[in-house]
């Protein structure tokens, strides 16, 4: 039963809490965009990145210099089960919905400076 | 965003994990018997029973010097929805079901010894063998 703490233990912590409800309401996101959004440093975003990945959350896919993520999750898996259930508890919370506000005004930013991914800040 | 990180929390250690799976099983459980399924001491059962209980999985009711405990879980409650999640994850666990098997064995044989203070009962004193 190691396995199943482990994998409510990747939702205990509060950086990764917040990296996968980013993720919830993206396809794919940078790893600039993550440190953009919540304001962490790079070492920390990728960290909790590479343990989120490592337990089977997210798949990544590299481009340049910069590593992307994206949820992995299969329907109807206790992981996708668990992601529900947060996004149902996130979604009435205030702080969940300005993260949010927050990722698409970074976004809509990074489009207007030069084109996508070159504009990418960390880049 | 803490409080829902500190609810994930609560499933995060393999002790609590397996608790709440012996109690989503049952209708009240005594400090004993948890030390009795799970082969731990009592003061880390207490302490995660506490844990538990400051976040309100559960509630006590004390019994004389034993402590008993019950999920609290509200129908519809997020609470109830991780319970849930973690019944669909464990149903086909072989690990899991044993812990559950072993249970009324437990509570039998607790009928029989001292159970008090939510203290281990004593074990059987075997003879060496000559």
């Amino acid at each position: 039963m190691k396995k199943e703490a482990q994998l409510f233990k990747s939702l205990a912590d509060e950086t990764r809490l917040k990296m996968l409800w980013l993720l919830m309401g993206r396809e794919e996101l940078c790893v600039c965009d993550i440190m953009g959004v919540l304001g962490t440093t790079q070492s920390k975003a990728s960290r909790h990145l590479r343990y989120l990945y490592h337990l089977g959350w997210v798949t990544d896919r590299r481009d340049g210099v910069w590593m992307n993520y994206r949820l992995s999750v299969a329907p109807g898996s206790p992981e996708d089960r668990q992601l529900k259930l947060l996004a149902e508890i996130l979604s009435s919370r205030p702080e969940a919905q300005a993260l949010r506000d927050r990722l698409e005004q970074w976004l809509a930013a990074k489009g207007q400076s030069k084109d996508g991914a070159a504009a990418c800040q960390c880049s | 965003m803490r409080a829902e990180a500190r609810f994930f929390k609560s499933l995060s250690d393999e002790t609590r994990l397996k608790i709440l799976w012996l109690l989503s099983g049952t209708e009240e459980l005594c400090v004993c018997d948890i030390i009795d399924v799970l082969r731990i001491t009592q003061s880390k059962a207490s302490r995660h029973l506490r844990y538990l209980y400051h976040l309100g999985w559960v509630t006590d009711r004390r019994d004389g010097l034993r402590m008993n405990y019950r999920l609290c879980v509200l129908p519809g409650s997020s609470g109830e929805k991780l319970l849930k999640i973690l019944e669909a994850m464990l149903a086909s666990q072989p690990e899991a079901q044993a812990l559950r098997g072993k249970l009324p064995r437990c509570i039998e044989a607790k009928q029989h010894a001292q159970c008090a203070g939510g203290l281990k009962p004593e074990r059987k004193v075997t003879a060496n063998p000559v």
